[in-house]
């Protein structure tokens, strides 16, 4: 669950965002509310175009659940004072991007990596039907694992979420996969069952519930896929972690289980400095507890975590200059007054559900501005693909024009 | 488990039922339908009314106009390979619901089902012309404690209806607004608004309900007047009355396993386990109440974890299930998630964090903002809501209130601000 607190780098506090001028961010704003576009002179990014795969990474960005209401529109860019602010100027923002599968989260994300809808178990019992972009980019560019990662904080997902269950792909060529909140959850609720609960309340001592739960071993039942052997952390892996925990009980901020993944996915970017990497946020889905408050902070903390990202991105060697990044939600949520109640869940077939948007910043966009036209959540697997290097996707979607390969 | 007396089904349905009614039905209507006539004594009379009228309009028709109800069903049915899944016909389980929503004809099919159920009321429409028509309230409180904003507390109303500003000064000193409302009027010749709506020809508890994410509400109904085991003058919820059943439940859905079969079977034990010692006497003596409980847990929403989407979801099913006459529904506040631990949200965070619960008022206030709002919208949904119904939303830390009424409301035509102690007599009169 998410906290309200703010870290004093939130976005809408930063001194940098303090240069926009008022009338800048409404212009920009406005100009992106009434659908007429945004200035589009500059050239993106300032990074090569038409050089797929020689060294080009991507990062995917996925929030859980997120409606317009509450995000790009008049009220809503209150909740995303970075996506709005800073990094819409430097972006391309797609406002229709469309959800036609199954709007629940492991069907979305991996209707995400394959590019073509998904119809799977919902909770994660089954592999995707087809193959996902880390195993066409690691197949047909012969690219080790540790160079494709998924670090998500959502529940709904598992280990099978990283590769299909098609026989000439399959895990061999899969992604490596971490679920840091559930770290965070099998500690809390280990501490509980060993009557450890004044554990809980005291950082340092988190800190080793946390680290108990490493040493334990039992990464398959975090639903985790990062082994050297049969149930063994990889050594690298598990230092990265250790230094994230250590990071995010000590620094004294928030600490939902987005700020862990951002955390551990920070470490992973420093050590292993992958070349694919899919972090998928999911404070937002308190909302299916009811709390709009909590809901709207997960949003806050999803806006500035994203930003920070790009910041960690834009200042590493590895990263600056030959990233490309997409953020997007999964899906929206129901509207006001569905009998699916709402924002607590993303069940209607209507706009508000499946018509959400993706931002792309880096060196893949050519110039920033509005992209009207309705791109598909499928399409995402072909255009990373093509940005990888890889020649050919068998897939529902298509690529996405305006994102230069 | 269940040991209550049966109720009858109404004859006419027994003897379709008898002549092999549910044999006509489409495989998806079974679950549905064999549940809710295994439930029937759980049911609220607008629901009994409702499977009466799907079931009756369904053994009125020919064998041919059977096809022609169903067709478009059938072959969604038949497109989806329902006949190949492993699909309960005898109760709707999670995975049945899973199997439905991963279909991409799923849309399709409630638009179909929705069709069948609208003909059926039509046609129960067209066979009764007697229907009276009766004035409704909706009462939305957000409590003082929460603080609000004058220029915003209205937005997501949208202008559907009118601030009304109140006069409080002379209110019921350390009662709460709600309360003065629903208290039983001393030395007055007129009735309490529960007495009005209780007295209404065929009414139950189930036509007044109160919501409370406190218990400062229903308590003080309770001490109004003595009330004999059994005999509650409305449906009594508070959230924190009924701590202990939320506690048994979390417990069980914290042991599930994240499968389907292991959801089902943790499902299937809360759907019979006898809850009765886990309640508070106001809904241990109400069998009825005791099941719309249980069920409003199972179906989440957060009914479990707060008090204000307790209160809120509650409502919307009341409003659902019920269409009850009179609504009352209090919002509250709840705590700041603790640190490190908020990640269980289903475990109780007092039990497995130590450190103090802080209230959080401004995240509690736009809680129950969005809420109340959402509780009117659910309303609205229904005809029996859209016309002759009065709704006010009371900001009490504003001394205002957000009402959507007819112009013949009494509300409207007083001068504002509207002293508080007038308010029990206008909605006396609006319900009479």
């Amino acid at each position: 669950m998410p906290e309200q607190r703010l870290s004093p780098t939130v976005c809408g506090n930063s001194k940098r965002n303090e240069v926009l001028s008022r009338r800048d961010f409404l212009n920009a704003a406005t100009a992106l509310l009434v659908g007429i576009g945004l200035p589009s002179t500059g050239v993106a990014g300032g990074g090569k175009h038409g050089s797929a795969g020689s060294g080009q990474r991507v990062v995917l960005v996925i929030f859980g659940g997120v409606r317009r209401a509450e995000t790009f529109s008049p009220e809503g860019i209150e909740n995303i004072p970075c996506l709005s602010g800073e990094m819409l100027r430097r972006a391309l923002l797609f406002a229709d991007v469309r959800n036609e599968g199954v709007t629940a989260h492991f069907n979305a994300i991996s209707s995400i990596f394959t590019g073509t809808w998904q119809r799977v178990d919902d909770w994660g019992k089954d592999a995707p039907q087809s193959p996902t972009v880390f195993e066409f980019f690691r197949k047909q560019l012969r690219v080790a694992q540790s160079d494709t990662w998924v670090i998500a904080s959502n529940k709904a997902l598992t280990s099978l979420i990283g590769a299909s269950s098609v026989s000439e792909y399959g895990p061999s060529y899969g992604a490596n996969v971490v679920f840091p909140k559930q770290l965070m959850v099998a500690a809390v609720i280990n501490a509980l069952r060993a009557g450890r609960t004044a554990s809980l309340a005291d950082r340092t001592r988190v800190e080793t519930e946390l680290q108990a739960m490493l040493e334990a071993g039992n990464y398959e039942g975090l639903g985790w896929n990062v082994f050297d052997g049969v149930s063994n952390l990889d050594p690298r892996v598990r230092s990265t972690i250790e230094a994230a925990i250590s990071n995010f009980v000590r620094s004294g901020g928030p600490t939902s289980g987005d700020e862990l993944t951002y955390l551990v996915s920070k470490e992973v970017m420093r050590k292993f400095s992958p070349r694919l990497l899919v972090i998928i946020f999911s404070d937002v889905e308190v909302a299916h507890f009811g709390s709009y408050a909590l809901h709207v902070a997960g949003i806050r903390t999803g806006d500035r975590l994203a930003h920070q990202l790009w910041q960690d991105i834009e200042t590493d060697p590895e990263y600056e200059g030959k990233t490309t990044m997409f953020i997007l939600p999964e899906f929206g949520r129901d509207p006001d007054g569905s009998i699916t109640n709402g924002f607590f869940n993303h069940r209607s077939d209507t706009e508000s559900t499946r018509s959400t948007w993706m931002m792309t910043l880096g060196s893949a966009i050519e110039k920033t501005g509005l992209v009207e036209r309705p791109i598909r959540h499928v399409d995402l697997c072909p255009t990373v693909s093509g940005l990888l290097g890889c020649r050919r996707t068998e897939v529902q979607g298509v690529p996405i024009a305006e994102v230069h390969v | 488990m269940r040991s209550e007396a049966h109720d009858k089904l109404p004859e006419p349905l027994q003897e379709a039922l008898d002549q092999g009614l549910l044999k006509r039905l489409p495989r998806t209507f079974l679950p549905f339908t064999r549940q809710q006539l295994r439930d029937w004594d759980y049911l609220f009379p607008y629901e009994r009314n409702s499977i009466v009228r799907l079931l009756l309009f369904v053994a009125s028709l020919s064998p041919a106009e059977t096809v022609a109800t169903f067709r478009d069903v059938l072959q969604l049915e038949q497109r989806m390979g329902v006949s190949n899944w492993q699909f309960s016909t005898e109760e709707q389980t999670i995975l049945n619901a899973s199997l439905l929503a991963r279909s991409p004809y799923y849309q399709d099919w409630r638009k179909a089902v929705q069709k069948v159920f609208d003909a059926a009321e039509e046609h129960a429409a067209r066979a009764d012309t007697t229907k009276a028509s009766r004035h409704r309230f909706v009462l939305l409180v957000i409590p003082q404690k929460l603080p609000l904003d004058s220029t915003t507390v209205w937005r997501r109303w949208q202008s559907i209806g009118r601030v009304v500003k109140l006069d409080g000064t002379e209110a019921g000193g350390s009662h709460s607004l709600a309360q003065v409302l629903l208290a039983t009027p001393r030395g007055e010749p007129r009735a309490g608004l529960i007495d009005i709506v209780t007295r209404r020809p065929g009414k139950t508890v189930a036509d007044c309900w109160i919501l409370d994410a406190g218990h400062e509400l229903v308590e003080s109904v309770l001490a109004s007047e003595p009330i004999e085991p059994g005999s509650y003058p409305a449906t009594l919820l508070s959230y924190e009355r009924l701590a202990g059943f939320r506690e048994q439940f979390s417990h069980e859905i914290n042991e599930m396993q994240k499968d389907l079969s292991a959801a089902d079977a943790v499902y299937e034990r809360l759907r019979k386990v006898d809850v009765t010692p886990w309640c508070p006497p106001e809904v241990a003596g109400v069998p009825v109440i005791r099941e719309y409980l249980r069920s409003l847990y199972l179906s989440g929403n957060g009914a479990l974890i707060f008090g204000n989407s307790f209160v809120e979801w509650g409502a919307s099913e009341a409003l659902r299930r019920a269409r009850p006459d009179l609504l009352v529904a209090r919002f509250g506040v709840r705590s700041k998630p603790k640190p490190f631990t908020s990640v269980a949200v289903f475990e109780n965070p007092d039990q497995i964090n130590p450190q103090p619960a802080v209230d959080d008022l401004q995240g509690s206030a736009l809680d129950a903002q969005e809420l109340a709002f959402y509780v009117w919208l659910a309303a609205s949904r229904y005809d029996e809501y859209r016309t002759d119904t009065a709704c006010v939303c009371v900001a009490e830390s504003l001394s205002e209130a957000y009402v959507i009424a007819p112009p013949e409301f009494g509300l409207f035509r007083k001068t504002q601000p509207v002293p508080i102690g007038q308010l029990p007599v206008i909605l006396a009169d609006w319900l009479s």
